[in-house]
């Protein structure tokens, strides 16, 4: 499983760090961040990529974990 | 990787949201907002600085504060708490962000308008906005090397909760101060251009008000009279506008405005249709050379579509490079100025409008950008470097490399710093 951390970073870097952990591929991918914008923008990256996209909301964090 | 789809079901949310936008924005021309300037975040942002220090910074035509700013402010914040979105944040490199807003605002006040009205002014059919549009295409490629190389600020932390309140409790402040100017209670301080008050272009110019469409009440200089001849003539005599000077004044652009409820109604429902597409001004051009996702154009190119279909309905549109309303057309000044408005947005991550957005859901480092960019407006006018419908400020051009100069400093600081 790939897991990245975006949290804090301003678009576009959140899309540029998934675009770059699909490189290889990966059948699962977790990610994390605290916007919901980057929550947004990277749940919709992930779904176009053909993942299977669940979100999980705890505080002031959104795990989000993608799998195909 | 695997093949991905390059536009997704969000670039119909996108495309609606900017439709919507656009449509608005050219309503609200309708309602009295001055020509392409239903919204204009550079130019609002301008006009409320006006309000408060415009004695001092020579911006008695553009004094005023824009309900829509309030609106946007109010229905995104509104927006962001329903959803669980609003977080106090902050903590990457705000000075630097205050310095982009600033150089931010620059460049949009030397092209006349800013990366949202320069999209919304070709939806009035004004071809002058293309060479801005280049501009913004310019930017998106120079910011975009920055970013491959790792320009980064770094990342914003959760900060104290008051500090995610500053730009909605600014709202709250704004509404009040609008609220009781409009009912005729001006604070003393305060600077609010006349509501349909015209300029003539003398310097300095006569200010006068028309009844029925012939002048009517002079307000500038005091004590002026009109003349019978048409002329404005001072208390001793003198002439200080002639009677053709007078016929060809022209209106205000703080003047111009829609009625308190209906800007702010509309910059509530812009706020929230906003803050829930998470529409960006120069996001799309970005999003698709960069990571080749297209969704977020469609929001551009929706403005677009609705500025332009609303224009033509309400007999607004007017196709040409000439009679632009608050544009100029000088080609060169208004694409390098651009280019530089968006090089600074692009390393603030985001459009101005998309700043104001954040802002109001309790990002800290955005309302530094927007301080920045109040406090760019009023330096501007200060400092006579913002540009007129004549054309570009005669410092304009040095103006403009010094930014260039400081905006690379700062993409070589970035981009060294995560290397």
């Amino acid at each position: 499983m790939k897991e990245l951390d975006v949290r804090g970073l301003s678009c576009p870097m959140p899309l540029m760090h998934t675009k770059k952990a699909l490189e290889d591929d990966p059948a699962e991918i977790m990610v994390h961040a605290d916007s919901g914008t980057a929550k947004a923008n990277v749940v919709a990256f992930l779904q176009d990529a053909g993942y299977m996209v669940t979100v999980d909301e705890s505080g002031e964090e959104y795990t989000i974990k993608g799998s195909r | 990787m695997a093949k991905r789809r390059v536009i997704g079901p969000t670039a119909w949310v996108l495309g609606g949201a900017g439709l919507f936008i656009g449509a608005v924005a050219a309503w609200l021309v309708s309602q009295g907002n001055p020509g392409n300037m239903g919204l204009c975040i550079a130019c609002f942002l301008r006009d409320i600085t006006g309000f408060f220090v415009g004695g001092v910074t020579n911006q008695g035509a553009v004094a005023y504060i824009r309900p829509e700013i309030i609106g946007i402010i109010l229905g995104a914040m509104g927006a962001a708490l329903l959803t669980r979105e609003f977080r106090p944040r902050g903590g990457s490199q705000p000075l630097v962000r205050f310095v982009l807003g600033f150089i931010f605002m620059a460049g949009a006040l030397i092209f006349l308008g800013c990366t949202v009205r320069a999209w919304l002014r070709l939806g009035g059919g004004d071809l002058t906005a293309l060479w801005g549009v280049l501009g913004i295409v310019a930017g998106v490629l120079v910011g975009i090397v920055f970013l491959k190389k790792g320009f980064n600020l770094g990342r914003a932390k959760a900060v104290a909760k008051p500090l995610g309140w500053i730009l909605p409790t600014f709202a709250v402040v704004l509404l009040v101060l609008v609220v009781v100017s409009t009912l005729g209670a001006t604070p003393e301080f305060a600077t609010q251009t006349k509501a349909g008050a015209f300029a003539t272009g003398d310097k300095p110019p006569a200010v006068f008000l028309k009844h029925d469409g012939e002048p009517d009440q002079v307000l500038k200089p005091e004590g002026a009279t009109l003349a019978e001849d048409g002329s404005i003539v001072a208390e001793d005599g003198t002439v200080v506008a002639s009677a053709e000077s007078v016929a060809k004044a022209a209106p205000q652009p703080g003047g111009k405005r829609a009625l308190l409820w209906v800007s702010l109604a509309a910059g509530l429902a812009i706020g929230v249709v906003a803050q829930r597409s998470r529409f960006c001004s120069i996001g799309g051009i970005r999003d698709a050379i960069l990571v080749r996702r297209y969704d977020l154009l469609f929001g551009v190119v929706g403005l677009l579509i609705g500025s332009t279909v609303v224009n033509l309905l309400f007999g607004q549109y007017n196709l040409g490079f000439t009679n632009q309303p608050i544009a100029h057309n000088d080609a060169l000044g208004s694409f390098a100025a651009m280019t530089i408005a968006t090089f600074a947005a692009m390393m603030l991550g985001g459009c101005p409008f998309r700043q104001v957005i954040m802002g109001a859901e309790g990002d800290a480092d955005s309302t530094t950008a927007v301080a920045g960019m109040l406090v760019g407006a009023g330096f501007m006018h200060w400092a006579s470097l913002a540009s007129s419908g004549k054309g570009l400020a005669p410092n304009a051009w040095p103006a403009m490399a010094v930014m260039a100069v400081v905006l690379v400093a700062i993409a070589l600081y970035g981009s060294r710093k995560s290397a």
